[in-house]
């Protein structure tokens, strides 16, 4: 069957709607083949070629401000990520498995950091904060904006993204298989060690996948929440580009999307894991 | 049969889940070593009776024992019983050896005698060379299997199989019926088996219980619940049968709404508003005025006919009633619409049976 039967669209609009497709694909990668092209540029203006060269990574990388920022990046994105995850997938299970007064407010309102923007969290998380220390300073400990300032706001937005991820995945959980094991005689925690777990991991996974990139990319509520000499990387290349571009941020930049494909990436390959064991228990 | 002590006893069990009363002062024993049934329509409690039995459900009232410790409140894995599912619950990120090994794990058996036991469970259920395999890797009939042997092998002195032959299609269905009775009599467990056929229940089971809306109707061999059935559901629910409204008279005789007078045995008393239960294959047929002088008779008017090679039904007239008779290995001339005939059977094949 050709295609034009289907659709009802004839041989011309077809070859222009691909035609389009293309248009719309390099307005995508254009800029990004630019970036990572100019990354490897021997000149130091910018927007002139200047010969093939893996100079300016060496430069960013020899940068102490710039390092120092990736390992804070590193930090905060390994720390709310692990806290993210365990909070996020208990919150799930909860939310999935009991009835409990104001179950229904929780489940309603824990997508909202998902939905609100990101200024606005900013600012809630900075006013937060200023009020904690306040707080906090009247019994003597001081506190400042810093590297668990950031972390902290990571976690409060990452903690949204999991519960969602993990949620998906205990919808299509079978409660029975819960039941047999019981039946197996494991306990009430083996059962969740050796038979839920396991099988809602893709789930966990995935969202601890989503929740890195989102960490490591964040911009708006990181330069809000970071305090002097803790700078996470996005943060240090938004600062840095009010001064021009500068071949070094392509470089980070195409490192920063290097890092990101790959965690997609990630991400995706459990996703589909996931849905061809959802097929699994169908069959079943 | 040791008979001394029942292998399952259920006393005055209840089982709310809010407004709904699921099971309803059930009162049940099941004989050691027997192969019992619970039998009845969806909803009617069967299900959930089983799963209290495994701990999985636990009944609002009433006590439950299994061969003489009250188990009613203990949790499903201090139980010494195991559960087949109905559609096998297999761990699907588990082996089939793996599947099967869980529970000697969780009772932290060890090699040799763990890998012993799963060795001969898997051999009992004829899956040996596929303990590698995945439980998507396997047919219904080999993944229902899997769930026999994974039950089996922690040696259970109770088997629970909730519907355990529901998702297999018809060929598969019937063989592993003869595979269960056989499974069963080789490893002389106590079987219990909830099932919403008939039929099954019937050519599988020794007793059978039969459930409707929560309550346990009827208990006893499947000879007793077809051939003596002790309510109208019962007699409704199990086999075709006619029931035909009737009330008792005052010498122990039995008069059909229709006037006529029939034989039957029935201890109700004068006046009871009875059905009179008449199996439509132990009804005859015969032209009008050629009846024997035994048992009890009906005139009617065969109406509808229908062929079914090894048999055929007639669908006969009798005054408002219409009466299903069933005739098999059909011999002599076959009747026509239209016909004036008599139906006539021996004494005891009716049952009367309470409203």
């Amino acid at each position: 069957m050709s295609g034009n039967v289907e659709t009802g669209l004839g041989p011309r609009t077809r070859r222009l709607l691909a035609g389009w497709a293309w248009v719309v694909f390099a307005f995508l990668y254009v800029p990004i083949a630019v970036l990572v092209v100019f990354s490897f540029n021997a000149s130091s203006r910018v927007n002139i070629w200047g010969g093939f060269s893996f100079q300016w990574y060496g430069e960013a990388l020899n940068n102490e401000v710039i390092t120092s920022a990736i390992r804070v990046s590193l930090i905060v994105a390994a720390v709310s990520t692990a806290v993210s995850v365990v909070l996020g997938t208990a919150v799930a299970l909860a939310l999935d498995r009991y009835r409990f007064k104001g179950r229904r407010a929780l489940d309603g309102t824990i997508y909202l950091p998902i939905v609100i923007p990101d200024i606005t969290m900013a600012v809630m998380l900075l006013v937060f904060f200023a009020e904690a220390f306040k707080l906090i300073d009247t019994f003597g400990p001081r506190f400042t904006l810093g590297i668990s300032t950031i972390a902290l706001s990571h976690i409060a937005f990452n903690i949204s993204f999991v519960c969602v991820v993990v949620r998906a995945r205990l919808d299509q959980f079978d409660r029975t298989l819960e039941e047999a094991a019981r039946d197996l005689y494991a306990t009430g925690w083996q059962t969740f060690r050796r038979v839920t777990l396991p099988l809602i991991m893709p789930g966990i996974a995935a969202g601890g996948l989503l929740a890195l990139t989102l960490s490591l990319d964040d911009v708006v509520i990181s330069a809000f929440v970071a305090g002097p000499g803790s700078t996470t990387l996005p943060v240090y290349v938004f600062s840095s580009i009010r001064r021009g571009v500068t071949p070094e941020l392509n470089a980070i930049s195409t490192l920063m999307l290097t890092a990101s494909i790959t965690l997609v990436l990630g991400a995706l390959a459990l996703q589909r894991r996931r849905a061809s064991a959802s097929q699994q228990t169908q069959v079943l | 049969m040791t008979g001394a002590v029942a292998a399952v006893e259920i006393d005055g069990v209840t089982k709310r889940f809010g407004e709904v009363v699921a099971v309803d002062n059930v009162d049940l024993a099941i004989d050691d070593g027997e192969f019992f049934a619970l039998l009845g329509p969806s909803g009617c409690g069967k299900t959930t009776t089983l799963r209290m039995i495994a701990g999985l459900d636990l009944p609002t009232e009433g006590s439950l024992r299994i061969f003489g410790e009250e188990v009613g409140m203990a949790p499903p894995d201090l139980r010494p019983v195991n559960t087949v599912f109905q559609a096998y619950a297999l761990f699907p990120h588990m082996t089939v050896r793996q599947n099967i090994e869980f529970g000697l794990r969780m009772r932290r058996v060890k090699d040799p005698e763990l890998s012993q036991r799963v060795a001969e469970a898997t051999g009992m259920v004829r899956l040996s060379g596929m303990e590698d395999r995945r439980p998507d890797q396997l047919s219904g009939g080999q993944q229902q299997r899997v769930a026999l042997a994974r039950a089996l092998v922690n040696q259970p002195k109770v088997l629970l199989l909730d519907e355990p032959l529901g998702a297999l299609d018809l060929k598969l269905r019937q063989e592993m019926q003869q595979e269960l009775k056989a499974l069963q009599r080789s490893v002389g467990i106590t079987f219990v088996f909830v099932t919403h056929d008939q039929e099954e229940a019937l050519a599988m089971s020794e007793r059978i219980g039969v459930m409707s809306e929560g309550r346990l109707l009827q208990v006893g061999t499947p000879r007793e619940i077809y051939e003596r059935p002790a309510s109208r559901f019962v007699a409704d629910f199990i086999g075709r049968t006619n029931l035909l409204d009737a009330s008792v008279e005052p010498a122990g005789e039995v008069r059909l709404a229709n006037g006529a007078r029939i034989e039957a045995e029935t201890s109700l008393p004068a006046g009871s508003e009875v059905s009179v239960s008449l199996r439509p294959e132990r009804a005859r047929l015969q032209p009008r005025g050629t009846a024997a002088a035994e048992g009890s008779s009906l005139d009617g008017q065969v109406r509808d006919i229908t062929y079914l090679g090894h048999a055929v039904v007639y669908e006969v007239a009798v005054g408002e009633m219409s009466v299903e008779v069933r005739v098999e290995g059909e011999t002599g001339q076959p009747f026509a619409p239209g016909d004036d005939v008599t139906i006539s059977w021996d004494h005891g094949a009716a049952a009367v049976v309470a409203d």
